[in-house]
């Protein structure tokens, strides 16, 4: 999970600060990246966000209950500095291969119970910390992160710099991230023994213009590589082999059974007789061993006096992969302040993308016909929408802080492979679930 | 990287009027803010990660983990 490291990037306008912020507004633009420092905007207070979530899958699949805590913090005139914790504490179950059903639809097979009662019983802790250094006109953030699983363990850092141009209605950011993942599979993997890796690196080059007094467009490219294993260490494939040399123990038949103890990575995963004889092999999911993204986002921020100051905010991405994924995502807000500094917002989001080249949902023949396989439904072609609504207060005229503000909200998610961009793989539904998401959090600023 | 800057500067040739730091008061609302809540913007976009092939776009890099 992405660790957000917060600097505020809005600007709060208090009654008793409001020259101020009006000030510091008219010096520049707010910021690109959540987690990237303004140029000329040092923190004037000191912030500490709390946030709570919880995520549920239909189908009694994955739970997550997510505690965040950040805060930051003005050192000095020039430097802000900012941390961040995370803890996700997971159960549930996954979806591990997919099958024919006797109908031969394809069907999921989920993880199953382990000693906890869930397949997945795990717990993410993550730490994050920032150092912002703030010049007239320009800005430069370093920040690094750990984060650490039973089974998986990541490291990073990065370097976003960040320009004020042109009288500060332009503002570059240029950035760079890498990671150094490490995956340790709770049982053996021939594809990287006890332990395996995965290098990342994320660069960044983004423009935000202010068009008018009301409005302002952002321009990101992002340039992703990742390198090493990067297959998913508890997936399967199946392989229907009509006439297999392969012979199931019939003892065994339709449970998980090694079938060549010389080889771990070959697993029988059922026998299908109610056609021809035919053996179900299970092959460890196998993806290349390098990605390549681009990315492009425009975002679209414009403000409506008339509509009592609220705001919409547009943002289109689209995204291509050297494994033939290319995405597209819309996303609309609508923020609608209300009596006494409250503010609804609701958002409506679509998601589309194309299956990656070596997916399929079963394979047919034989395993070695192909060089990578997948059938992760998350490399599926497909299509999500969401929409959700989130409601904020802030209290403004309290003695002790400068501003305290409550939010929460509430998403539902809905991934159908029908829902995708021309619903070239509308008949894959074996694979369509849902979930809904559920914040809340609190942000003082003293 | 050339195309965007040339992009950027085409756009503003064309669209962008001078706005006086005086006239930026609007811009400022914490609603106009390019994240507005920086935690939940976080948590939305990994949870995307974690269930959809796209990443990037919105920068700002970070750390794997083995939800994906």
């Amino acid at each position: 999970m992405a660790v957000m490291v917060v600097v505020e990037v809005a600007v709060a306008v208090t009654k008793s600060t409001l020259l101020t912020h009006l000030t510091a507004a008219a010096l520049a633009l707010p910021g690109l990246l959540p987690n990237a420092a303004i140029a000329g905007r040092v923190e004037e207070t000191y912030n500490a966000d709390f946030q709570y979530g919880h995520y549920s899958e239909s189908g009694q699949r994955i739970d997550v209950d997510i505690f965040e805590a950040t805060a930051s913090m003005p050192v000095g005139k020039n430097i802000t500095a900012g941390f961040n914790v995370v803890r996700d504490v997971i159960t549930g179950a996954s979806p591990m291969y997919n099958k024919r059903d006797d109908q031969g639809q394809i069907v999921q097979v989920l993880s199953g119970a382990s000693r906890c009662g869930s397949s997945i019983c795990d717990q993410r802790d993550a730490v994050t910390g920032n150092l912002s250094y703030f010049w007239d006109t320009m800005s430069a953030t370093l920040s690094g992160g750990y984060s650490r699983e039973h089974d998986y363990t990541s490291r990073y850092s990065a370097l976003n710099l960040s320009f004020d141009l042109n009288k500060k209605l332009t503002t570059v950011n240029v950035g760079g991230s890498v990671a150094f993942d490490e995956v340790q599979p709770t049982y053996f993997n021939s594809d990287c023994g006890i332990k395996c890796h995965k290098t990342s690196q994320q660069y960044l080059l983004g423009i935000s213009q202010i068009l008018d007094k009301d409005s302002l467009l952002v321009n990101n490219m992002t340039v992703s590589y990742s390198r090493g294993y990067l297959s998913d260490p508890y997936k399967l494939v199946a392989f229907y082999q009509p006439d297999s040399s392969y012979v199931a123990d019939p003892n065994q038949a339709g449970v998980y059974q090694q079938l060549d103890p010389t080889n771990p990575d070959n697993v029988l995963i059922g026998s299908d007789t109610t056609t021809v004889p035919m053996t179900i092999m299970g092959m460890r999911d196998t993806r290349p061993r390098n990605k390549f993204q681009w990315a492009w986002l425009t975002q679209y921020i414009r403000h409506f006096e008339t509509l009592n100051h609220a705001a919409l905010h547009a943002d289109y991405r689209f995204t291509t992969d050297n494994w033939g994924i290319n995405s597209h995502t819309l996303e609309l807000s609508w923020h609608q302040p209300i009596a006494e500094d409250w503010q609804l917002i609701p958002r409506f989001r679509y998601y589309s993308q194309d299956q990656a080249d070596f997916f399929r949902p079963v394979f047919d023949g034989d395993p070695q016909q192909y060089k990578h396989y997948s059938s992760d439904y998350r490399l599926a072609g497909f299509g999500a929408l969401s929409g959700g609504i989130k409601i904020s207060k802030a209290f403004t005229e309290l003695k002790s802080v400068s501003d305290l503000r409550f939010q929460a909200g509430i998403e539902y998610y809905d991934h159908r492979a029908s829902y995708q961009l021309g619903s070239r793989a509308a008949n894959h539904t074996f694979s369509d679930f849902s979930y809904y998401l559920v914040t809340a959090s609190f942000n003082l600023k003293f | 990287m050339s195309k965007l800057i040339s992009f950027s500067l085409l756009l503003c040739l064309t669209a962008c009027t001078e706005v006086l730091p005086r006239q930026r008061g609007n811009l400022a609302l914490p609603q106009m803010a390019i994240t507005p809540d920086a935690l939940e913007f976080g948590l939305r976009q990994h949870t995307a990660f974690s269930k959809e092939a796209a990443n990037g776009g919105y920068g700002g890099g970070g750390g794997g983990c083995g939800c994906n």
